[in-house]
């Protein structure tokens, strides 16, 4: 794309023109530095006010370095409620999280192979269905799935059902998912039959050539999949609501937003757990941004 | 049998599909190991999403609070709906966030991925920067923002450095909804500023050229080969921004709490739970998730017929 920047049209000395160029390149390295600080402003400022203290949030500028670093608020944010600490919210988190993206790894990608692989009569049908339900708004089903979740029994939670437990969280996971299902299709279609044909020949069955051919070559794609599903678990706050009843099973969403209510006006402590909930998926991000624009781009999903 | 053989007897079978092999041949068998792998699946459209949207349809019917039996009254909730002016309000807030955030997130996006569409050293670290609201829950945005936009603020301390008077963003009706809007527009350019690279990335130089030879400037460039190139990008974009906007919730919530939000900020999704989840009116939630359902599928639908009036597929 450098070629786009040199095709301009030719006018003017040599010199001339590097200089315009150069002027022009320079420009562009501003504008989009500062842009960028600019995108980054609410990250910044949530990291400073995370380190004054709470008389100094008030009175210097909202600009100002801390004066000194305040480390104490994280300490203070993590040990703020009674019973329990906000390692605990990391932890339900994390298992929620954790057992999502299993169920859907292990759902979508077979699903992905039957549709990408196998022959069978309705197949157009099923993979519309399946589509379709991208486009529809979860939070039609949100009362026919409470509903059902109420009436499936459990014997260790409160309730006696599955209200109050984090298996609402999680367990439709294994159920199969239309983001995952499409990625993974996109992705088997283009891995060469030929592979899958010759396995056969030599007498492996649709599930042996799932697992030794079409899994491990699409390594990318699934670790796009899990990402995406950590992330949007990670981040959910409108079913941990709905299904959480206790302080000790909340989720670092439930838990930040219980925080919020609970301390109007602690500004340094929240924005020190509001910066420590952002983290995990921060560090993802830096770690494995090409997934993140891989997935986005290929499939043009978001939560 | 060579591979061969069999890759020819698979394209004769998938050019006709409506044949089906005798009971126990290889196009059963196919089917039967097919079903395995679908079986997740189909349970999970069946029982947790095609199934509930009709379950939610019947429950919409009754008046049910899930302690005593549900009593069937026909269409009363829509009826009730449509008087209710709590959810006229959410509707008009909807729409209105609806309106203003998708044009103006997807005019900002667009801006932002033609200028991080430039090959110069070191973009990968500025896109970086650019990206990284993608990844952030919006419950913890919405706090920092709740904080951006309090009384002594960062966002009034800067007005004040132009002489601008402090304003009570949230707790003000007329500017509560436009400051949820701004910082919407923020967390979700990302997405759509990846889509739009992506788009733009699949442009062949070749066009650009052939502008250049015929003498078209930078301007000329962008609204003759750039722009029409990218409906398709915009299109696609356009139809997520849409079916996204319907559904804002989180920030509602966090701005709103403790307590509930006024009729300035009151959305669908947070009417559906005040009264499924709060108020335990599961037969007049699943009717106003249904009006919403219904509502999002006209406007695609509506969406999806201007396609051919402005989208170029190469």
């Amino acid at each position: 794309m450098t070629a786009r920047v040199t095709v301009a049209p030719a006018v003017g000395r040599p010199s001339a023109r590097s200089a315009r160029k150069l002027a022009r390149k320079t420009a562009v390295y501003v504008a989009l530095i500062a842009g960028g600080l600019a995108m980054m402003i609410p990250f910044l400022w949530m990291l400073t006010t995370s380190l004054k203290t709470r008389a100094e949030v008030f009175s210097s500028s909202p600009l100002s370095f801390p004066t000194g670093l305040h480390w104490e608020n994280y300490t203070k944010m993590w040990f703020a409620l009674p019973q329990v600490t906000f390692g605990t919210f990391f932890q339900n988190s994390i298992v929620i999280a954790s057992l999502a993206t299993i169920g859907q790894l292990v759902t979508c990608s077979m699903a992905a192979y039957a549709f990408a692989v196998l022959e069978f009569r309705f197949k157009r049908v099923l993979f519309a269905l399946i589509l379709a339900t991208l486009i529809i708004p979860f939070q039609v089903v949100l009362v026919p799935n409470f509903i059902l979740y109420r009436y499936l029994p459990w014997p260790f939670s409160q309730s006696g059902n599955w209200i109050g437990t984090n298996l609402p969280l999680w367990v439709w996971a294994f159920f199969g998912g239309a983001f995952g299902t499409f990625l993974l299709r996109q992705f088997f279609l283009a891995i060469p039959r030929e592979l899958a044909d010759a396995a056969r020949v030599d007498g492996a069955n649709p599930w042996q050539i799932f697992l030794r051919i079409y899994v491990p070559l699409a390594r990318p794609a699934l670790a796009t999949l899990a990402i995406f599903q950590f992330m949007w678990s990670w981040n959910d706050l409108l079913d941990p609501l709905i299904y959480l009843r206790d302080l000790p099973t909340y989720t670092t969403t439930v838990g930040l937003a219980f925080f919020q209510g609970q301390f109007v006006g602690k500004w340094p402590e929240m924005m020190a757990g509001a910066l420590v909930s952002l983290l995990p998926m921060i560090i993802l991000f830096v770690v494995a941004q090409k997934y993140f624009v891989r997935g986005i781009a290929l499939s043009g999903l978001k939560g | 049998m060579t591979a061969l053989t069999r890759l020819g007897d698979r394209a004769g079978r998938a050019t006709s599909p409506g044949q089906a092999r005798p009971h126990g041949g290889p196009r059963a068998r196919e089917s039967r190991w097919a079903l395995l792998f679908l079986a997740p699946t189909i349970v999970g459209l069946a029982v947790l999403s095609a199934g509930p949207i009709l379950a939610a349809f019947g429950i919409s019917l009754t008046k049910w609070d899930l302690m005593t039996p549900p009593q069937v009254v026909g269409l009363d909730n829509y009826a009730r709906l449509l008087s209710d002016d709590r959810f006229l309000k959410a509707l008009r807030n909807t729409a209105f966030y609806t309106v203003v955030s998708v044009p103006v997130g997807l005019t900002f996006a667009l801006g932002l991925g033609v200028a991080l569409n430039q090959q110069i050293r070191g973009i990968a670290w500025i896109r970086t920067a650019y990206f990284l609201p993608l990844v952030t829950s919006a419950t913890a945005i919405a706090l920092v923002w709740l904080w951006i936009y309090s009384p002594t603020g960062l966002l009034n301390n800067l007005l004040a450095t132009f002489g601008i008077s402090p304003q009570r963003w949230i707790s003000d009706p007329t500017l509560a909804m436009p400051s949820i809007i701004a910082m919407s527009i923020w967390q979700g350019l990302p997405a759509n500023v990846i889509i739009f690279l992506a788009g733009l990335q699949a442009i062949p130089v070749e066009y650009y050229d052939a502008a250049s030879v015929d003498g078209a400037g930078r301007r000329s460039r962008f609204r003759h080969v750039t722009l029409p190139l990218l409906t398709p990008s915009i299109f696609f974009t356009g139809i997520l921004a849409l079916i996204g906007s319907f559904q804002v919730f989180d920030q509602v919530y966090v701005m709103a709490n403790p307590g509930k939000p006024s009729e300035a900020t009151i959305t669908l999704v947070y009417f559906i739970y005040e009264n499924g989840f709060r108020n335990f009116k599961m037969g007049y939630a699943s009717a106003a998730s249904w009006l919403m359902f219904l509502i999002v599928a006209v406007f695609t639908i509506l969406y999806f017929r201007t396609q051919d009036r402005w989208v170029h597929y190469q």
